[in-house]
């Protein structure tokens, strides 16, 4: 059986900041206040002509750096590429966030004397290792929109669908429409593309 | 509750075209870089362009070296001493009369105190680091939270300590000369051994666990802290996460140099110098061990008449 690749692509040119995104994800999952698993993050403010925002989250790399470096082990990658943890096994150490390339990984003030507890990210709307749709998982992680086929939360209510998310080809197909549509300079891959999935 | 994360979530808004407002200009597919005043949690898109500096780095050497070393030098200072151990074998000396007093109780409650910190430092540490072969979670965790406890009260102990051995541990021609001879720990004969009251062994124990001690706790109070701000770093133009890869990759090759000569420490006290651990519980050291182990320490007592 082959799986879709899911990847999130965020159009800069089409992004208005207007948070909804980070806004519908913290609802979505009833997030800790100060805990951000998307953000909106505006450059050349007030410039004109250069101004442009984009939304940003966990990536979902290819061969995820987090991963790699989790001294426990608590990252797991689906076979459609969503990067996702183990809230029980990670001991929120905070060195994914120093591999990370986007500073998605979180730390809610939860741990033991209100501490830094365990680590927190976007999910991809994927939920986590316990048992899907559960109030566990949903305790933990959030909602698991992705098994109910639903689309996750921050691309759902984007207002100018500049924040999309799915299979790598529907992406590109997109992101190509778009590109010529616009009739001006091609890009050579969405933004962060590079440094998330390699080329 | 909803209200304020709105609330919260707008001054969010506020605060992202704060730092929207601080940063150079860039092309869209180049990542900009901050001035350094942002913190990691909220910081994001600023970490792409610069990742390549530290951040590969880290996962490079996180992924492929640290565990490795760790191991590879743990195993290998164990085995040297097994065979020190079971080929030259502990050193004994007469352990008759009275002893000379060496540790007043003030210094042997610094250093059970340091001792314990040690103690729970140490141990954790390799927890964390291995903590994939302990399957992570709650022991892990709890391992985490004793090291940042451990700190604590080696804190407390290192100023005391430092100051108490600071004079007796300067460098002398008589550590060049030990280093030559390796402490005459390579031959089963009773050497002298040139030394004052610390040898160079011990001095260079004294200063990897103080100076390195020092640069132990500030690196690993900027991953305990994570969030800080630092307006120094706007000077040099470092990322703050930057800094803090700087401080985990440090706090990994240091620790490496540390837990190897906590070990060796433990040995020497423990099994290679046999009663030596006695010197202190009670303070007082052998005469006889003291004279071969000691040697210009004991010339000195000599000539001032005090043996």
């Amino acid at each position: 059986m082959s799986y879709a690749r899911m990847k999130f692509y965020c159009d800069e040119e089409r992004c208005i900041e207007c948070n909804g995104c980070s806004v519908a994800c913290a609802e979505a999952h009833e997030l800790p206040v100060g805990i951000s698993r998307r953000k909106v993050v505006t450059l050349n403010d007030g410039i004109e002509g250069k101004e442009f925002s984009v939304s940003v989250a966990c990536m979902h790399c290819t061969d995820a750096p987090c991963e790699q470096v989790c001294p426990v082990d608590c990252f797991y990658i689906r076979e459609d590429g969503i990067v996702l943890h183990d809230k029980e096994i990670c001991i929120g150490c905070g060195y994914c966030l120093y591999a990370c390339p986007f500073g998605a990984p979180q730390f809610p003030k939860d741990g033991a004397f209100g501490t830094r507890g365990v680590m927190d990210k976007c999910t991809m709307c994927a939920g986590g290792p316990e048992e899907t749709n559960s109030a566990k998982e949903r305790e933990l992680y959030g909602q698991d929109r992705i098994a109910e086929g639903k689309v996750p939360a921050c691309a759902a209510m984007c207002s100018t669908k500049a924040l999309i998310v799915g299979d790598e080809q529907e992406v590109s197909k997109i992101y190509r429409k778009r590109v010529m549509s616009r009739g001006k300079g091609v890009q050579s891959a969405p933004y962060g593309w590079s440094t998330a999935y390699g080329n | 509750m909803k209200k304020i994360l709105m609330l919260c979530l707008g001054f969010f808004g506020l605060y992202a075209r704060e730092i929207a407002g601080k940063v150079p200009l860039v092309s869209k597919d180049m990542a900009p870089h901050s001035g350094g005043d942002l913190l990691v949690s909220s910081q994001m898109i600023d970490n792409i362009l610069h990742y390549q500096t530290w951040g590969e780095l880290f996962v490079y050497l996180q992924v492929h070296w640290f565990r490795l070393l760790f191991f590879g030098i743990t195993v290998g200072v164990l085995v040297v001493f097994l065979l020190h151990y079971l080929i030259i074998g502990p050193k004994k000396f007469a352990h008759s009369g009275k002893g000379i007093f060496v540790y007043s109780i003030f210094k042997r409650v610094v250093h059970w105190a340091a001792a314990l910190a040690f103690v729970l430092v140490i141990p954790t540490g390799f927890m964390m680091i291995f903590g994939k072969e302990l399957g992570g979670g709650d022991l892990v965790l709890t391992a985490r939270y004793v090291h940042s406890i451990g700190t604590v009260l080696f804190i407390v102990s290192f100023i005391p300590m430092f100051l108490m051995w600071l004079i007796p541990m300067l460098p002398s021609f008589d550590d060049i000369k030990w280093f030559l001879m390796l402490g005459g720990y390579l031959t089963k004969k009773k050497v002298v051994v040139p030394a004052g009251q610390f040898n160079a062994g011990q001095k260079m124990w004294f200063w990897v666990a103080m100076l390195g001690g020092i640069v132990m706790i500030g690196s690993g109070a900027m991953m305990y802290f994570q969030d800080f701000h630092l307006s120094i770093l706007d000077r040099f133009g470092l990322d703050q996460i930057d800094l803090i890869r700087v401080a985990a990759i440090t706090h990994n090759f240091l620790g490496m140099a540390v837990a190897a000569l906590f070990i060796t420490h433990l040995y020497m006290s423990l099994f290679a110098i046999k009663g030596s651990l006695d010197s202190m519980i009670d303070g007082y050291k052998s005469e006889d061990e003291v004279r071969y182990m000691h040697s210009s320490f004991y010339k000195k007592l000599k000539k001032e008449d005090k043996i």
